[in-house]
C-alpha cells in the first residue's frame, strides 16, 4: 500500500486530519453504549449466537446487527432496533427475562441521538458492487480538448479525468528517463550507454515503439515478469515449517511461468493449465503437451505444507483452504477466504460460497507426477548432470560409509564393546559431542566434511529428476466418490454443517446451482470447470483484476490500489471506464498479455515525466496522483538491484533456467537448522539472475528481506516500499555490493584506459545512463587522492550503485 | 538551489499536499515534526506519560495460566475426571471438545510470595521474588486459538496481517528519543523466529520509518553494519561526502519526491548507527556480577538473558519500545505440558527476575513499562487419549499477563477465572485493552492514535479499548 502515498512527510498531516473528530459515532458507542451493553447482554451476545446472529463485540457489529438487521440506527433512537427491544416494543423484550432500569433506557436513547446519521453509504457501495460483479461493457472513448495528446484510447480516458478538473499532463520525459524507464519495467536491467545514445539519436517517429517491441520479445522480459507472478503464487523451492523440506522440481514451474510471459501465452490458458493442467491433457495431447502442463499445476502447490503435522485430516483441510483463498484472490481479486468462518463481513460472499468454490478442489490431492523434460528444459543436458551428480554422489557415499565403519571401530575399542554390540551405534553421538575424548578435533571435522559433501551431493539428484511437483485427483474406481464438501461452522473441521456441491460464486452468477461437472477421463473434471469459468469472458473479473495488475506494475499503482481485493473494503476504482475499456481490450485480443502491455507503454500517459511544472499546485487537487497528471516515481525492487548491479560489474550470466542456485548467505541466516544445510553453489553460477536463485522459505537473502522481497508464505500483490538505515548497511557493506563494485572497477578500467576523468565519465556513463557534469567530476576526483585507481573507482561504484538516481526511476 | 531553499520548497510542497485542509493545531505538530525533517522526532504525547520506553517479553506458543499464576485446587479434587463440555457448544474452537477430555490437574506446586500474597507457582522462583512491583491479570481474552492469528493479535491487535505493530504504533505516536538507534528494536531467538517473522514488528500502513529493527546478539548486531575492512574511517567518509553531495544535487533538481530525501536521511542515520550501536551492544562493559545475574553464564538461560540485558541497555539510551520473544510455539505444551513449560521456564525466570532488578537498581524501572504475555491461555484438561503425555490446547478464554514497572501499582491482581481456570469470570479484558494499557501508560490516549488508511481511521485496538485501571494505579 505504501508506495502510493507521498511518504513519511506528508502522511502525519493526513492521519492527524482523521484524528480530530473527538465524538465520532464509534467513541459515542464505545464510552456510553458499549458498558452498558457489556454489563447487560454480554451473556447471550458477547459474540454472535445462532439464535439472533447478533454480536455486541464491536461498533461494525451492532451496525451490522443481527438477523433483524442492524441494532442502531444512528441519530435516530426511536428507529433502533436496539431501543425498541429493549424498551420491549419488539418482542422478546431484551434482556431476555428481564429488563433495564428505565434511566439507562433513556440514556441509552440519547447517546444514539447524538450520533451522527449515516449518509447513505450503503446505497453508494452496492452501486459499486453492482459495477464490479457485473461483467464490463465497452465504455464510450470520451472526448478531450487537447485531442493531439491523445495516442491512443488509454490517454482519452486519462485526460478526460483530468481536463474534469482542470489539470494539464506532465510534458514527455526526456528519452533518457524512457528508454531507462521502460528497459527497467520490462527486462529488469539497465539499457547499456550505446542503447540510450542510439535511442536519443534516433529521430524516426517510431523509435520508442520499436523499443518497446524489442524489449518485448527479449527473454530477458519473461524473467522480469515471472517474478511479479511468482510474487502472486507465494513462489518457494521448499515446504516452510519446522523441516522445510525441498521442493527438488519446482523450479520447474518457475520455467513455465517464464515461458508463458515470453511466449505470450494466452492469459486464459495460463489460468486453465494451473488450476486445471492434468484435466487438459486428454490423450489428443502430446507428451510434450502433458509435461508442461503437469508442471503448471504446481500452482495449487505452492503454500507452505506442515509435513510433520500430526493431523493430516486438518493438513489437507489447510491445503484445501489455502488454494480456495489464493485462486479467489488471485485470479478474482475477491478475499473469498475471509468467509471460511462465517459470512464475509463486507462483499456479498455467503460462507457457504467459500466452501461450494472448496468443493471444485475435493477430489485434489498432491502428487509428484512422472512428467519427461521438454524440450525447452534440456533433457539432454539434465540427463547429463544428473548422471554427473551420481557419479560423484556415490564415491562419496561410499567414503562416508568406510570412514564411518572406521570410526565406529575406534568406538567399539575404545568403549571395549563386543563388534555386534547395538550401544556401538551410539559412535555418532560421541562425535556429535566436542567434549568427547574418544575423537578428535581432526576425525571430527573429517566426519562433517565427508558427510556435507555426501549430502550435497545426493541432494542434487532429485533436482534433475522428470517429474512435475504437481497434484492428481482421487476418483473412483480408487475411491468410492470424489469426498464431499461441508459447510464449517467457525472453519472448524469438527463441526460440519450443511452438505455442498461445487459451485460459482453467487455474488456473480446470481445462482446456487451447482455446477455442471461433465465427465472427465482424467481426473473428476471438477476444476477444469472452475477454470473455464474463471477464464471466460462472461465472468467480471478475471480480465479486470488481470488488466488492473498489469497497470500497477507499469505505472507504480494500479486504477485499483488494491489488485487482490476489488469488493467492498478494496480500494475504489481512480477511472473505471478505463479498467472496463482496458478489460473489453484483454477480451479481444484473445487474453494477449503482451498486446495489454503494448496499449500501456505506447499511451502518453505512460511517457510522461515523474515532474510536473504544475506539481504544486496539482498535489492539492489530487495529492496522490490517482489521475495520473504526471508519472509515478519507481523505486527498483530488490531483485532489479541486485540484477543491475551483476550487470553493470559485466558478471551477470545468462542462464536457460533448471534447478535453482544457492548463494552466499552470512552463517547467522542459513545455519542452525536441524532437518536441512545450506550448501552455496559454484561461484560462477551464483552470478544468475536472482529469479534463478534457490528460494528456502526459511532461508532469505538479507539485501531481499531488508529491500521488501516478497513474502514466500502469502500471496502478495503488491510490494512494500519502506525506506530504513538496514537498506543502507546492505548496499553500502554487503559482500555482495563490495565484490561486484570491484569487478566494476576493472571493467571501467579496461573501457576508459587510465586517465581518471575518463574513468569517472565511464563509470557515470554505465551505471546512470548519463555523463557527469564538471562539478560531479571534481566530487568523484577527491576518491582518487588517498588511493590508487581501482580501488578509487571501487569506492566509486559503491556511491553510484546507492545513489537515489540509481534506485529511482524517474 | 541551496540546500535550506530546497527544503523549504519540498515541506512547503508536503504541507499543501493535502488539499488546503491543513489547519491550526495540525500544523503545528507537523511542522514541528518536519522541520527537524524525521518522522522519528520526538512528539508531544497527549497526556503526561508514566513511562518512556516499554519492553515487551513474548511468550510465543501461549503459556498454561493454571500452571503459572493462576493456581486451581479444584484441579486437584478432579483430576482426571471426564470433562462436561456440553454446555460449550458455542465455543471459537469446536473441534477441540469434540472428543473426550480429562481435568489435569497442575505438576507445580504454587506459594504465596511478598506482602501482596501473590501466588506463584514453583516454575517461576525468582520472578516470585519481584510480586510487589508488579500487577497480575488473570482475565485476558484473545480472539483467535489459531497460533498465526493469534500472534498477529497479540504484535499488531488483529488476527488477518497487514496492520502496524505495538511497537510501530508507538514510535509513530512518540517518535524516539536517541536518533543515533532505532526506535524499534526487535530481539527474536535466532533458534526460531516468530510466525511471519519480520511482519510482526513490520509498519504496515503506517510509513516504513516506525517499523522494528532487528538486533543480533551473536556476531555482529546489525548485519552489515561496518563496511569492508580495506576500507578505513578516511575513506568512508570521503565515499559519504559523495554519495551526500550527488544525492543533495539530485534532490534539489526533483524535490517534489519526498522519498528521495527520506532515503537520505535514512543514511544519515545508518552513519551515525554505525558509530553508536557497537558501544551500546557492547556487552564485554558489563561487570561480571550483572552477567551472572541474567544468566549469560548458563546455556539454558543465555539466550533470553543476554537479550534482557540488551533491552535494559537499549532503554537507558533513549529506545522507545524493545520486544523480546521466545523461540516460535516454544510454550505451545499441547504434549508433555509440565516439561515443555519447565524448559521454558527455566529459559526465562532468572533473566526475567534480573531485567527487574537491575532496572530498579539503575533507576530505571519507573520509566519502563514491562510486559509479560503470550498468545493466549491453555486449558484446563487434556484429551483423553493422550493422557501418558497429557497436554493443554489453546485456550483464548483466559489467560494469565503481568505489567511492571512504567507506573503499573505493584502488588495488583486483577480478573478471575472459574474454579478450574477455564474462562474469565469476573473483569474480563480483550488483548485490545492490554494495548490500551499500554499505549495509556506511555502517555498516548488509544482513540486519539489513529491513522488515516483505506477509507477509516485505524487504530492499534480498531474500535477502542478499555485501559485496565485497576494495574495503573
Amino acid at each position: 500500500m505504501r508506495s502510493c502515498w507521498p511518504a513519511a512527510v506528508l502522511m502525519p498531516v493526513t492521519c492527524f486530519l482523521a484524528a480530530s473528530s473527538p465524538s465520532s459515532n464509534e467513541s459515542i458507542f464505545r464510552e456510553q453504549i458499549l458498558p452498558v451493553l457489556q454489563a447487560n447482554c454480554a451473556t447471550c451476545h458477547a459474540v454472535a449466537n445462532p439464535a439472533s446472529d447478533f454480536s455486541i463485540k464491536t461498533f461494525d457489529d451492532i451496525l451490522r446487527g443481527g438477523k433483524h438487521g442492524p441494532a442502531i440506527t444512528p441519530g435516530k433512537s426511536d428507529e433502533s432496533l436496539l431501543v425498541q427491544y429493549v424498551r420491549g416494543e419488539k418482542t422478546p423484550k431484551m434482556p431476555m427475562g428481564g429488563a433495564l432500569p428505565d434511566a439507562a433506557i433513556t440514556s441509552l436513547a440519547a447517546a444514539i441521538d447524538r450520533m451522527q446519521p449515516a449518509q447513505n453509504q450503503a446505497a453508494a457501495r452496492d452501486a459499486y458492487l453492482d459495477w464490479v460483479l457485473h461483467a464490463p461493457k465497452p465504455p464510450a472513448i470520451p472526448g478531450v480538448k487537447r485531442k493531439e495528446w491523445v495516442k491512443n484510447p488509454v490517454d482519452a480516458f486519462i485526460l478526460s479525468k483530468l481536463e474534469e478538473k482542470g489539470l494539464e499532463p506532465a510534458p514527455t520525459a526526456n528519452r533518457r528517463a524512457l528508454l531507462r524507464r521502460v528497459y527497467f519495467d520490462l527486462i529488469g536491467l539497465p539499457p547499456s550507454p550505446e542503447e540510450i545514445e542510439h535511442f536519443i539519436n534516433d529521430p524516426s517517429a517510431d523509435a520508442y515503439e520499436k523499443v518497446v517491441d524489442k524489449l518485448l520479445a527479449d527473454r530477458r522480459y519473461g524473467e522480469r515478469w515471472a517474478r511479479h507472478w511468482l510474487d502472486l503464487v507465494r513462489y518457494a523451492e521448499t515446504d516452510g515449517f519446522a523441516i522445510d523440506s525441498e521442493r527438488p522440481t519446482a523450479w520447474r514451474y518457475r520455467d513455465y511461468v517464464i515461458r508463458a510471459f515470453n511466449d505470450d501465452k494466452p492469459y486464459n490458458l495460463f489460468v486453465k493449465e494451473q488450476l486445471a493442467g492434468d484435466e487438459l491433457t486428454g490423450k489428443q495431447f502430446s507428451a510434450e503437451k502433458r509435461s508442461e502442463r503437469l508442471v503448471a499445476l504446481g500452482f495449487l502447490r505452492m503454500g507452505p505444507w506442515e509435513a510433520d503435522a500430526n493431523f493430516r485430516t486438518q493438513l489437507r483441510q489447510d491445503f484445501l483452504n489455502e488454494v480456495t483463498s489464493t485462486t479467489a484472490s488471485m485470479f478474482l481479486g475477491l478475499t473469498v477466504g475471509c468467509a471460511r468462518c462465517h459470512n464475509h463481513k463486507y462483499d456479498p460472499i455467503p460462507q457457504r460460497d467459500f466452501y461450494r468454490m472448496q468443493a471444485f478442489f475435493a477430489a485434489t490431492k498432491i502428487d509428484e507426477r512422472a512428467a519427461a523434460f521438454m524440450e525447452v528444459e534440456h533433457p539432454d543436458e539434465l540427463k547429463r548432470l544428473r548422471r554427473k551428480c551420481e557419479d560423484e554422489a556415490e564415491p562419496a557415499s561410499g567414503s562416508l560409509k568406510k570412514l564411518e565403519e572406521r570410526l565406529k571401530q575406534n568406538y567399539i575399542e575404545a568403549k571395549h564393546l563386543k563388534p555386534d554390540d547395538k550401544t556401538a551405534g551410539d559412535f555418532q553421538k560421541a562425535l556429535k559431542d566436542a567434549k568427547d575424548p574418544i575423537y578428535t578435533a581432526e576425525e571430527r571435522q573429517a566426519w562433517q566434511e565427508s558427510k556435507d559433501l555426501a549430502r550435497k551431493l545426493n541432494e542434487a539428484i532429485p533436482r534433475y529428476s522428470p517429474v512435475a511437483y504437481s497434484a492428481a485427483d482421487v476418483t473412483p474406481p480408487d475411491v468410492p466418490a470424489v469426498a464431499d464438501t461441508y459447510v464449517l461452522a467457525g472453519g472448524e473441521l469438527a463441526a460440519k454443517g450443511e452438505k455442498v456441491e461445487p459451485g460459482f460464486l453467487e455474488c456473480i452468477t446470481g445462482t446456487r446451482e451447482p455446477a455442471k461437472i461433465p465427465y472427465s477421463d482424467d481426473g473428476s473434471g471438477r476444476r477444469l470447470v472452475l477454470a473455464e469459468w474463471i477464464a471466460s469472458p462472461e465472468n467480471p473479473l478475471a480480465s479486470r483484476v488481470m488488466v488492473n495488475r498489469l497497470w500497477q506494475y507499469h505505472f507504480g499503482d494500479g486504477i485499483i490500489r488494491t489488485p487482490s481485493d476489488v469488493g467492498k473494503n478494496g480500494d475504489r476504482p481512480s477511472n473505471p471506464e478505463l479498467l472496463d475499456w482496458l478489460a473489453v481490450q484483454f477480451l479481444e485480443k484473445k487474453w494477449s498479455i503482451k498486446a495489454v502491455h503494448k496499449l500501456m507503454l505506447t499511451s502518453n500517459a505512460y511517457q510522461q515525466s515523474a515532474e510536473s511544472p504544475e506539481a504544486k499546485r496539482y498535489a492539492e487537487i489530487d495529492p496522490n496522483n490517482r489521475l495520473l497528471w504526471r508519472m509515478n516515481w519507481i523505486r527498483l525492487e530488490a531483485e532489479v538491484v541486485r540484477d543491475s548491479i551483476l550487470a553493470l560489474s559485466g558478471r551477470l550470466q545468462s542462464c536457460d533456467g533448471g534447478p535453482g542456485v544457492f548463494l552466499n548467505i552470512p552463517a547467522d541466516v542459513a545455519e542452525g537448522f536441524e532437518f536441512f544445510k545450506w550448501f552455496p553453489s559454484d561461484e560462477q553460477e551464483q552470478l544468475r539472475r536472482t529469479i534463478y536463485t534457490f528460494q528456502r522459505r526459511s532461508v532469505v537473502m538479507p539485501m531481499m528481506e531488508v529491500f521488501d522481497g516478497a513474502n514466500m508464505s502469502e500471496s502478495c500483490a503488491r510490494r512494500n516500499i519502506t525506506t530504513v538505515a538496514p537498506q543502507a548497511f546492505s548496499l553500502l557493506n554487503s559482500e555482495f555490493t563490495n565484490t561486484e563494485a570491484k569487478y566494476f572497477a576493472g571493467r571501467v578500467m579496461k573501457l576508459a584506459g587510465n586517465d581518471a576523468e575518463r574513468q569517472i565519465d565511464e563509470a557515470f556513463r554505465l551505471a546512470l545512463g548519463r555523463a557527469p557534469t564538471v562539478e560531479e567530476t571534481g566530487k568523484a576526483r577527491a576518491l582518487f587522492v588517498h588511493s590508487d585507481a581501482r580501488d578509487a573507482l571501487t569506492r566509486l561504484a559503491v556511491v553510484l550503485f546507492n545513489l537515489n538516481e540509481f534506485i529511482y526511476l524517474e | 538551489m541551496n540546500f535550506e531553499l530546497a527544503r523549504r520548497r519540498f515541506l512547503y510542497q508536503s504541507l499543501t499536499g493535502v488539499g488546503g485542509l491543513a489547519l491550526g493545531e495540525l500544523l503545528n505538530r507537523d511542522l514541528k515534526a518536519a522541520s527537524t525533517e524525521n518522522p522519528l522526532a520526538p512528539r508531544k504525547p497527549h497526556h503526561t506519560p508514566k513511562a518512556k520506553s516499554c519492553i515487551f517479553l513474548t511468550m510465543l506458543g501461549g503459556v498454561s495460566q493454571v500452571d503459572t499464576f493462576d493456581p486451581k485446587p479444584t484441579l486437584d479434587k478432579f483430576d482426571n475426571t471426564l470433562m462436561d463440555w456440553s454446555k460449550e457448544r458455542n465455543t471459537d474452537q469446536p473441534g477441540l471438545f469434540a472428543k473426550p477430555r480429562l481435568v489435569l490437574k497442575s505438576a507445580f506446586k504454587f506459594q504465596k510470595y511478598g506482602q501482596c500474597g501473590m501466588d506463584v507457582s514453583e516454575l517461576f522462583p525468582q520472578v516470585a521474588t519481584c510480586v510487589d512491583d508488579m500487577a497480575f491479570v488473570r482475565s485476558i481474552q484473545a480472539e483467535s486459538g489459531n497460533h498465526p492469528a493469534a500472534v498477529f493479535q497479540l504484535d499488531t491487535g488483529f488476527v488477518m496481517p497487514g496492520h502496524p505493530s505495538m511497537g510501530a504504533w508507538v514510535t509513530y505516536g512518540l517518535g524516539t528519543e536517541n536518533q543515533n538507534l532505532p526506535a524499534f528494536v526487535v530481539l527474536p531467538d535466532f533458534r526460531s523466529l516468530p510466525f511471519s517473522g519480520s511482519q510482526q514488528w513490520g509498519s504496515g500502513f503506517l510509513p516504513a520509518s516506525y517499523q522494528g529493527t532487528v538486533l543480533r546478539w551473536k556476531g555482529e548486531a546489525i548485519r552489515d553494519l561496518k563496511p569492508p575492512s580495506e576500507v578505513t574511517p578516511q575513506i568512508q567518509n570521503q565515499e559519504m561526502e559523495l554519495l551526500r553531495g550527488l544525492n543533495q544535487e539530485y534532490l534539489e533538481k526533483h524535490f517534489t519526491n519526498p522519498e528521495l530525501q527520506g532515503r537520505m536521511n535514512a543514511y544519515e542515520l545508518a552513519y551515525r548507527m554505525q558509530a553508536e550501536v557497537p558501544g551500546v551492544l557492547d556487552l564485554a562493559k558489563e561487570s561480571e556480577a550483572t552477567k551472572q545475574m541474567y544468566g549469560m553464564n548458563n546455556s539454558v538461560t543465555e539466550s533470553f538473558g543476554k537479550r534482557c540485558l540488551m533491552a535494559r541497555r537499549m532503554v537507558e539510551h533513549g529506545v522507545r519500545f524493545v520486544q523480546l520473544y521466545t523461540p516460535s510455539q516454544s510454550w505451545d505444551g499441547h504434549t508433555d505440558v509440565a516439561k515443555n513449560h519447565e524448559k521454558n521456564a527455566r529459559e526465562t525466570d532468572q533473566p526475567i527476575a534480573a531485567l527487574i532488578k537491575d532496572l530498579k537498581q539503575r533507576g530505571l524501572f519507573d520509566s519502563t513499562l514491562l510486559v509479560w504475555m503470550g498468545e493466549f491461555g491453555r486449558t484446563p484438561d487434556c484429551p483423553a487419549e493422550n493422557r501418558e503425555h497429557a497436554g493443554r490446547d489453546h485456550n483464548t478464554r483466559a489467560m494469565t499477563i503481568w505489567f511492571a514497572g512504567g507506573g503499573i501499582k505493584g502488588g495488583t491482581l486483577v480478573g478471575a477465572t472459574d474454579d478450574l481456570g477455564f474462562k474469565a469470570v469476573h473483569d474480563a479484558y480483550r488483548i485490545r485493552d492490554v494495548h490500551a494499557t499500554i499505549l495509556h501508560q506511555m502517555g498516548l490516549s488509544d482513540l486519539d492514535l489513529t491513522y488515516y488508511n483505506a477509507g477509516r481511521n485505524m487504530r492499534l485496538t480498531d474500535t477502542g479499548g478499555r485501559v485496565i485501571r485497576p494495574v495503573v494505579g
